[in-house]
This record gives structure tokens, C-alpha cells and sequence, in this order.
């Protein structure tokens, strides 16, 4: 063959090598986490309906979302407001499309039997098992110190550390752990992360700047069919837990309902179903203020950069 | 110097490699860290890493250390008897299997959190290969010496002292090679647990998107295994150099 | 029963039987007498039951049936192998102190004996050494240095020198002649060299094929200087050959 063919072949060889291959038509949306309530819209979204053909890819713990997107291994993955900031800080050209959570879930629980008052009482004696890396721990430290409490790495949904000892506060979703706890016999209280003043978007459906550029029709019917998907999984969510408990049997399928049930005050808190998991500039300005008081990001962005509700 | 020029050339070649095309903008930063970017990471944050190092150290010298001698110790015992063998070398063959991802939780309840469960996990990761290669040591005795000591009324305990012990000192040696570098693996695995030293400083630096104190973190822990692989080799050198091939032909 | 006499052992092995885990017949009832200070050659084609004869009378392994009496009935034994089996991280003298160390010699009384006897082999200069530094033959030397440092009434030796070259070899056996000659244990000897066992014994025992039967029991008709020149001497030589003949005579009847 000649030169031209050769480094032709030889450039569509490298260029095959860069991304992974797979159906041109799937779209793969990548979860942070196991199958649970949290993504219960996702599994629930029609989308053949609207012309997609969409693969969900389970996660766990540790799950690189926002890496993955950036690296085009998935189209489309779930990641938390606050991360997407520090990516695309970064350089990771990553975009929110939808919100689940509207009101940050995130929060420290503790033994009810300790009878403290506020966040910053959990934080005089004991152990707090937090992910410390993340914006709101640092905050949390900020604001209270951790000179008088034990911090510990965060379990990730495994409430045993926490039963066996009352000293033991940990991370939670408020609706998620604290029913485990309140199941094994043991009343918590929770205090929401928000009541500090930190309230990133969570559960965000994110997709990278380039495939939004690239093919913005079929991102935009995937942002109609999670609405739809959501709308009718607030309505009856019980066919979409059984799919789901059969993919995470960890939790049992009366958890699954009672939770479904507790994290609806945090995603429908708009009228109309319309505007499901849109968002507001506002918001990420004020994410944007938070994370670069912090000195997480180097300098602030524009919040307009972020989001796009479409 | 000479030795130490041929695995240094390629390390250099890569880094550059990888420093240009980072700059360059071909691989993501975000994605790989240039090699001086994570040089600054480990500059700025030395006082950490520093910390976390000695921390990493302590618990892996001493997860290595307990299960270089417990190792040993429950190999000569299983050695002893063929009976005693069969029955409980599969117990020891469990050590080797058990994901210690999914037991470093039952660790942290047991021993709670901090400097205990990342040794457990440092020992737990690294006594397998010591058994292994050191029942196989003493069980490859050159049986005309055996002979020779019962012909003169050596004991069990003399025999393993003076012959069956010094004789398996090669193959003890090589498991010794592999389970330094577990010792490690186990302490930052333990750590990601338990919450301190290396392993936690990936881990935060992770959630926080850090790619290059990450990598940074990294680097130190890979330079705590080449560490204790050189020592091992030391003590290889000074113990075997008189009489066994391994240390002769240099 | 064979009495005891200068610094040997008499032998008496009665109907001694001994059978393998696969029920092999290796030795089927054998009777031999050997008389104390003397230097027994067997002598038997491979698979024949020498080497395991000898591990018997070493007290190795026990006979299956019959018995092996010896007078005077304690005794130290000393054991040669084909190879010479040294602890490669000791020195050579360590390695040729090694029997006095586990009979619970102290060191310096054992470092004595462990010189004296180098020096009968002639590797006085070498005791510094170790094994990996040595010559196959001088290996050998220092395996039959540590057999004779604890001045055994026995010596039994299963074919130690034929992995070695044959000038080494002819050396080694006019040295051990010599030393026989001089300390007096009874040595048994085995081979399957028909020329090696002419030349170094005083008597020859020759085993069947199977079974450890004694197809030829003589009393080897040499003088008892044996010189590199019974080898090279044509009259000695003419001698030499003729037990030769006769040992292989009964070796190939089986």
C-alpha cells in the first residue's frame, strides 16, 4: 500500500485506540452509587420513547463520575453540584442538565439518646466519620473545629461502626441511613448540612461540554425523558424499586419504599412538574462563592457555564 | 552508578514523555498529572506527606515484621507432621484468598480506628507468601543430611536450628521479597479504612479531585516497598553471598 | 559372634528381611558375619539392596524381620554418601566439626580434632573455605574428613567416589586404604565398581539381582599395601585382574 493509505490507516487505528469502542447509538449514563431511591427517575425514564437507547451503569463506592465523563468513557453520569465545580476548575468541561436533589441531602446524624442541639454540639466529644475531602467537611471544620472529636473516614452505608458505639456520629443522606438506624432500634437525629448555609445541587445528571456541542438533540430528548421518568416515579414508585432491589438486594424492598417516600420533599419542590430538576444561576453562584472561599477552586467562574436547563 | 543507569533511563524517557504531552494538552491534566505538577504537590504538601509517611512506615514495618515471625513460626510447625499439614495448611491457604477490601470494615470494629487495623491489614495481606515459601523450604531438606543428623543423635530442635532452618534460608528469603511489598498494599488499604497515613491522604486528595497529591501520595508509598524489597535484598546479599548461587554470579 | 578387636565393630546380621511400601521383597532373609577391622566391599548391580543393606546397619531404617547384632554393642557410626552432602554456608572446618558439634563437643576440643583429621586428608590449608569454593574431589575429602572425625568403629560408604574423575579417585582410594590401615574400623564398602572393590578390600560380598541373595563371598587374595602400582604393575596387576574376573564372573551369573 502506499504512504497515504498506510498513515490514513494508521491515524484511524490510533484514532479507534483513543475511544472506546461501542455502539455509536447507546448511550451510557454512568450512576455514583448502587441502585437506589436516589436514581429511581433514571430507571424509570422512558426512553425508547423518545428515541434512546440508554444503558445504566451501576456504581459504588468510590465511582469516578466526573473523570469518566471528562475521559468520554460514559456520555452521561450522575455527579454532585459541587464536584462538577471543582472539575471543570480543573479543566473537565463537564455540564449539569438536571437536579434531582433541589435541597443538598447531605447531613451528619448522630445517637438521639446524646441529646445534642445543634451540628456543632456533635462536634465537642467523639467520632465523626465524614469523607473529609468534601467542600462541606471542610466547612463544618471551618465553622466548629475538629480539635475536640475523633474523625474517621466515612463508612459509605454501612451503619455497624455507628450502632455499636453512641459517641459515633457519621455522614449520611437524611433519608437513606438514618431509616437503616432507626430500623436496627436505634433513634437518631439528623442535621442537614444545608442548615449551614451549604446547598449544592445533588444527584446532578451531567454530560461533557463536547457531547453537548455534538449532538444537542439527543441531549435535550434525554433530559425530557429523565423528567418524565422522575414525574412518574414520584407518582408510583414501586415498579422501578422491585427492577431496582433486584440489581442491589443490600437493602430490602420495604427500605426501598419508605425511602423513596422520605427523599420527595427534597426533589419536588417546585409546582409544577414541568420544571423538574431545572436550575437557577443563582444557586451555582453561590456553590461557585462557597468552593472558592474554601480554596477549592482557584478563582470564581461564571455560573453560567455550569448548567443549562434544556 | 552503573548499576543503577539502566532502569533509570526508561523512568526518565516516560516522564518527559508524559510532562510534554500534559503540557501539551493531549492528555487531560485532570486525568494524568504532570510529572511537575505532582513534584510541586509533593513540595507544598511535605509536612503532610511527611507525616503520612512515617505513619504508612510504622504500621507496615510492623504488619511485615509480626508476619515474617508468625509466618515462620506457623510453618515450621506445620513442617512438623504431615498430619498436621493436611489439616490446617488450607486454613493458612485463607489468608492468601480473603479480599481484605471486604473484611477492613470487621477490622475497624475489632481494633477500631487507627494505628492497630492498618497493621491487621498489613499483616493479614503479607504473612501468606512467608508461610508458603517457608513450609517449602523446610520441607526440601536434602534428605542424606537428614540422615547425617540422626546417624549422630541430633534432636528435632537441633536439626531445625542447625540444618532444616539454615537450608531453607533462600526460599524464606524470596517469600520474605513478597510479602514486603503486600505489607504496604495491606497498610494503605488498611488505611483508607482506618483513616490515617498515606492511604487516607489518597483518599482525601481523591474526593477533592487532587490527581496530582494523589499521584504524589502514590509515589511515596511505591518508594516504602522499593524500600523494604532493597532491604530484603541487603540482608539476602550479606547472609547468602558466601555460599548460595543466587548472590554469586555478579 | 565376631570379637571385638582394635577399634572395629563385628557384625552378625541374621535372616535380616526387608520389604518395600509395594510390598517388593528388597532383602529376603540374609546371613552375613563381618568380622570387626574388616574392609567389606559389596558389590551388586543397581536395585540390588546395598544401599538399603546399609542404611539397616546404620540403624536408618529397621529391619522388616531377622536381626543385627553388633560387638561391642555402642558404638559410633559414620556414613559416607555418593555425594558429599556438606552444609554450604559453614566453612570446611566447621562442616568436618559438624559430628563432634552435635555429640555436644565443645568448640575448641572439636576444632582440635576437626584440624588433625583435615591434615590426615591433606586439607589442612583449606579449612577457611567453603563448599562452593571447592574441587568435587576435594568435597569428598571433607566429607570423609567429618566421617572419621569422631573415630567411628564404622565406617560404611555407598559409593562415594564415583561421581568423581579417575586419577581423583584412584588417589582417594589409596588414601582411605591407608587410612584403614591406620585407625582399624571396620569399613563397608559399596559399589558397583568390580575394580574399585578388588583393589580396595580385603574381602568381597557379591548381591544377586533381587532378593539381596550372596551369590559370592571371598577373601580377596591381594597384599595388604595397596599402591597405585598394583594397578600399574604388571605381576600385582595379573593378580589384581584375576580377583577382577572372578567378581565379575558371579556378577553377570544373575
Amino acid at each position: 500500500m502506499n504512504r497515504r493509505t498506510f498513515l490514513g490507516a494508521s491515524a484511524a487505528l490510533l484514532a479507534a485506540c483513543g475511544k472506546p469502542a461501542h455502539n455509536q447509538k447507546t448511550l451510557r449514563l454512568a450512576l455514583n452509587w448502587k441502585p437506589d431511591p436516589q436514581f429511581g427517575g433514571f430507571y424509570a425514564a422512558p426512553y425508547q420513547k423518545h428515541g434512546l437507547d440508554v444503558e445504566i451503569l451501576p456504581g459504588g463506592a468510590g465511582t469516578p463520575t466526573v473523570q469518566m465523563i471528562g475521559a468520554r468513557s460514559t456520555e452521561f453520569g450522575i455527579v454532585s453540584g459541587d464536584e462538577l465545580v471543582v472539575a471543570r476548575s480543573r479543566g473537565n468541561d463537564v455540564v449539569a442538565l438536571f437536579a434531582v436533589f433541589q435541597n443538598c441531602p447531605q447531613g451528619i446524624m448522630a445517637h438521639a439518646s446524646r441529646h445534642v442541639a445543634s451540628i456543632g454540639d456533635v462536634m465537642k466529644e467523639g467520632t465523626l466519620a465524614i469523607q473529609r475531602g468534601l467542600p462541606y467537611a471542610r466547612i463544618l471544620e471551618k465553622k466548629y473545629g475538629f480539635d475536640h472529636v475523633k474523625v474517621v473516614p466515612s463508612p459509605g452505608g454501612d451503619i455497624s461502626a455507628f450502632l455499636h458505639d453512641e459517641k459515633f456520629a457519621q455522614q449520611c443522606f437524611v433519608m437513606s441511613e438514618p431509616l437503616l438506624a432507626r430500623h436496627a432500634g436505634v433513634d437518631v437525629k439528623v442535621f442537614p448540612v444545608a442548615d449551614i448555609g451549604y446547598n449544592p445541587y445533588t444527584t446532578v445528571l451531567a454530560t461533557s461540554g463536547a457531547q453537548l456541542k455534538s449532538d444537542p438533540d439527543r441531549a435535550k430528548a434525554m433530559v425530557a425523558a429523565v423528567r418524565e421518568g422522575w414525574g412518574a416515579y414520584l407518582n408510583d414508585p414501586g415498579p422501578t424499586n422491585a427492577g431496582m432491589h433486584d440489581l442491589n438486594p443490600s437493602m430490602d424492598a420495604a427500605m426501598f419504599a419508605e425511602v423513596a417516600e422520605a427523599q420527595k420533599p427534597y426533589i419536588e419542590t417546585h409546582q409544577e412538574r414541568t420544571s423538574l430538576g431545572s436550575m437557577t444561576a443563582e444557586r451555582w453562584m453561590t456553590l461557585i462563592g462557597q468552593l472558592a472561599d474554601l480554596g477549592d477552586i482557584p478563582q470564581a467562574m461564571p455560573a453560567q457555564d455550569c448548567f443549562r436547563n434544556i | 552508578m552503573k548499576k543503577f543507569l539502566p532502569p533509570l533511563i526508561p523512568f526518565v524517557v516516560v516522564t518527559l514523555a508524559v510532562e510534554w504531552m500534559v503540557r501539551g494538552g493531549w492528555v487531560p491534566s485532570y486525568l494524568v498529572p504532570a510529572p511537575s505538577a505532582v513534584l510541586r504537590a509533593l513540595f507544598d504538601s511535605r509536612d503532610e506527606l511527611a507525616a503520612a509517611f512515617a505513619k504508612t512506615s510504622a504500621a507496615a514495618l510492623i504488619g511485615f515484621a509480626l508476619s515474617t515471625f508468625t509466618g515462620m513460626a506457623i510453618a515450621v510447625l506445620l513442617s512438623s507432621s504431615r498430619a498436621i499439614q493436611r489439616s490446617f495448611y488450607p486454613y493458612a491457604v485463607f489468608f492468601q484468598t480473603v479480599p481484605i477490601i471486604a473484611i477492613a470494615p470487621l477490622l475497624v470494629i475489632w481494633f477500631g480506628y487507627g494505628m492497630k487495623t492498618v497493621i491487621a491489614s498489613a499483616f493479614i495481606v503479607s504473612i501468606f507468601p512467608v508461610i508458603a515459601n517457608t513450609l517449602t523450604g523446610l520441607l526440601s531438606t536434602d534428605p542424606a543430611l537428614r540422615d547425617l543428623f540422626r546417624l549422630y543423635g541430633a534432636s528435632a530442635g537441633v536439626t531445625l536450628v542447625k540444618l532444616r532452618f539454615p537450608a531453607a534460608l533462600p526460599q524464606i528469603l524470596t517469600g520474605l521479597r513478597v510479602a514486603s511489598g503486600l505489607a504496604v498494599i495491606g497498610a494503605i488499604v488498611g488505611e483508607f479504612i482506618g483513616g490515617q497515613g498515606l492511604g487516607s491522604v489518597v483518599d482525601v486528595a481523591r474526593t477533592q479531585q487532587r490527581v496530582d497529591k494523589v499521584f504524589a501520595a502514590v509515589l511515596l508509598a511505591s518508594l516504602l516497598g522499593l524500600g523494604l524489597f532493597a532491604l530484603i535484598n541487603l540482608i539476602s546479599a550479606l547472609t547468602l553471598r558466601r555460599w548460595h548461587t543466587s548472590e554469586q554470579t555478579r | 559372634m565376631p570379637t571385638e578387636t582394635g577399634r572395629g565393630v563385628g557384625l552378625r546380621l541374621e535372616r535380616v528381611r526387608r520389604v518395600f511400601e509395594n510390598n517388593l521383597v528388597v532383602i529376603e532373609g540374609m546371613d552375613l558375619d563381618i568380622d570387626a577391622g574388616e574392609f567389606l566391599a559389596v558389590l551388586g548391580p543397581s536395585g540390588c539392596g546395598k544401599s538399603t543393606l546399609l542404611r539397616m546397619i546404620a540403624r536408618l531404617s529397621p529391619p522388616d524381620g531377622g536381626r543385627i547384632l553388633a560387638e561391642p554393642q555402642h558404638f559410633q557410626t559414620s556414613f559416607v554418601f555418593q555425594d558429599a552432602h556438606l552444609l554450604p554456608w559453614r566453612t570446611v572446618l566447621d562442616n568436618t566439626a559438624l559430628p563432634l558439634e552435635l555429640l555436644g563437643t565443645k568448640r575448641v576440643e572439636r576444632y582440635i580434632q576437626a584440624r588433625a583429621v583435615l591434615a590426615q586428608v591433606g586439607l589442612e590449608e583449606a579449612e577457611a573455605r567453603y563448599p562452593a569454593q571447592l574441587s568435587g574431589g576435594m568435597r569428598m575429602r571433607v566429607s570423609l574428613a567429618r566421617a572419621l572425625v569422631t573415630e567411628p568403629r564404622l565406617l560404611l560408604m555407598d559409593e562415594p567416589f564415583a561421581a568423581l574423575d579417575e586419577i581423583t579417585r584412584f588417589n582417594l582410594e589409596v588414601q582411605l586404604r591407608e587410612l584403614w590401615q591406620r585407625l582399624g574400623m571396620t569399613v563397608i564398602f559399596v559399589t558397583h565398581s568390580i575394580s574399585e572393590a578388588a583393589f580396595l578390600a580385603n574381602r568381597a560380598v557379591v548381591l544377586a539381582r533381587s532378593g539381596g541373595k550372596i551369590c559370592l563371598d571371598r577373601r580377596i587374595d591381594l597384599p595388604p599395601q595397596r599402591t597405585n602400582d598394583l594397578r600399574s604393575d604388571p605381576h600385582l596387576g595379573q593378580r589384581l585382574g584375576h580377583e577382577m574376573k572372578l567378581l565379575m564372573g558371579a556378577m553377570e551369573e544373575e
